[in-house]
């Protein structure tokens, strides 16, 4: 290595970044994956994703009684024509396997004889 | 008073770094519309937010079994037709296959009650009905990937008839031992009643952020410091990179009641491996899948371990059950260089020989 890609190493972050991670990577990995798989660090993500969850709950049930307050439809009514439709669409399905269903079997029903 | 004399910058190394600084950045935000899933494809049927496509042929397929791929989903289906020279379905379609893929496409609140059950049940049926209707062909290879895979086995299981040929991409289907997502997701630690009643969808954020949890130094930073070794490299092709970056981080939410059927039947009380899973009433079995099964799993999964993949050729009803096992990691054996020169070809003679 020269002198002056020595020293230009030296001043450049992303550099220094890289051989960081490359000298670190596998301890770091290593050790997270250990410390994650400790049933502590399962019921600390649980317990903090139930939390974020609760608060969730609560800014969601807030903002639905202010737009019903305020007249204005909510994600839950505007979600709840979008239910309807879904289930008219899979009502038409359910017709159209009933009519495939009557169709097959007037195919390989033997036709009557005439007279 | 003597000064001692510190090292310079070199000015060159110091540009050279900003602008590949600036390519960097370029690189990432540009991602966002990375030209993905381009082979021409037509609808042919529609459910909600589900598409079914078949992918334009210029000329007529040479195998008679259509394929029809079922995608994962929590992913977005473009993954198996990613760019042109990196696509699976490309390959299919160069040998001479008939492919349909089913996009799941993107649930709103208004789907909340979308389950597995009714996936397997209401859509993947008529689906291949479609594709029956469409070739004239009563049978059809069915290819799920990750979690499509498990849709897949449920439909082979219950409609023996129209499954010609069942292959599993990276289908986690025993949870005995599902890895650190298992631990994760464990009863009495993941709140899964409190997300999915919080949430008419689970946002796509949580999953993402699980599977990343499974290797975060290298999710989080060695992404970066990957991208930024190859940006020195004149022949680095930044527009894979950019496509790849594109599906990993294009999550879509899953339907809570999907989400919640997913965690508590198979990854908490592994229904489906223990033969107690149910839907609409009907068993499903393993082991009524009689057809011919191909099992490819990756030696280094941490989303689908092999422990959740091992158990298909021993299991399932059929009598040509057979596996490919290749080493690598969930996404890594699907698409990229050593998938096109190494699986894909195996896959495609598997099929023609199962023609």
């Amino acid at each position: 290595m020269t002198k002056a890609e020595g020293s230009g190493q030296a001043s450049d972050p992303f550099e220094t970044w890289r051989q960081l991670y490359d000298a670190n990577e596998r301890a770091w990995s290593a050790a997270l994956e250990q410390a994650m798989g400790q049933p502590e660090f399962g019921e600390a993500s649980g317990k903090l994703l139930e939390t974020m969850l609760a608060a969730q709950k609560s800014v969601r049930g807030n903002m639905r009684t202010y737009l019903e307050t305020m007249n204005v439809p909510t994600r839950e009514d505007i979600a709840g024509l979008g239910e309807l439709v879904v289930g008219l669409e899979e009502k038409i399905d359910q017709i159209a396997d009933r009519l495939d269903a009557i169709e097959r079997a007037l195919r390989t029903r033997p036709a009557k004889k005439a007279g | 008073m003597t000064a001692t004399a510190r090292p310079v910058p070199d000015p060159a190394s110091l540009w050279s770094s900003n602008d590949r600084a600036i390519e960097m950045a370029r690189a990432i935000l540009g991602s966002v519309d990375a030209p993905v899933g381009l082979t021409p494809k037509e609808l042919i049927w529609r459910k909600n937010k589900a598409r079914l496509y078949r992918y334009v042929r210029t000329e007529p397929a040479t195998h008679r079994t259509p394929i029809f791929l079922v995608l994962p989903l929590i992913n977005r289906a473009y993954i198996l037709d990613l760019r042109p020279g990196a696509s699976f379905v490309e390959f299919l379609l160069s040998q001479g296959f008939d492919v349909f893929l089913i996009d799941w496409g993107t649930p709103g609140d208004e789907d909340r009650g979308l389950d597995i059950t009714t996936l397997v049940t209401r859509y993947l049926p008529r689906a291949a009905k479609a594709i029956q209707r469409a070739t004239g062909r009563d049978e059809m290879t069915v290819l799920g990937y990750c979690i499509g895979g498990v849709l897949a086995s449920c439909f082979a299981a219950l409609h023996p008839a129209v499954t010609r040929n069942l292959v599993l991409l990276t289908a986690p289907l025993d949870f005995s031992d599902a890895g650190q997502f298992g631990r994760m997701t464990a009863r009495g630690r993941f709140p899964v009643e409190r997300l999915t009643d919080t949430f008419p969808t689970v946002p796509a954020q949580i999953p993402d952020i699980g599977s990343k949890l499974l290797n975060p130094i290298a999710s989080y930073v060695g992404t970066y410091v990957r991208l930024w070794e190859k940006l020195g490299d004149p022949t680095f092709d930044v527009s894979g990179w950019q496509a790849m970056y594109r599906w990993v981080n294009d999550s879509v939410p899953f339907a809570s009641a999907a989400f919640r059927q997913w965690i508590v039947e198979f990854y908490q009380e592994n229904r489906l491996a223990r033969d107690i899973l149910e839907m609409d009433g009907q068993p499903v079995r393993l082991s009524a899948i009689r057809c011919p099964v191909l099992n490819i799993a990756a030696s280094r999964d941490q989303i689908a371990p092999r422990a959740t993949t091992s158990i298909v050729t021993g299991r399932v009803g059929s009598s040509d059950a057979s596996e490919i096992l290749i080493e690598g990691g969930h996404v890594g054996i699907v698409i990229g260089r050593s998938a096109s020169q190494n699986l894909w070809p195996r896959v495609g003679a598997w099929l023609s020989a199962h023609d």
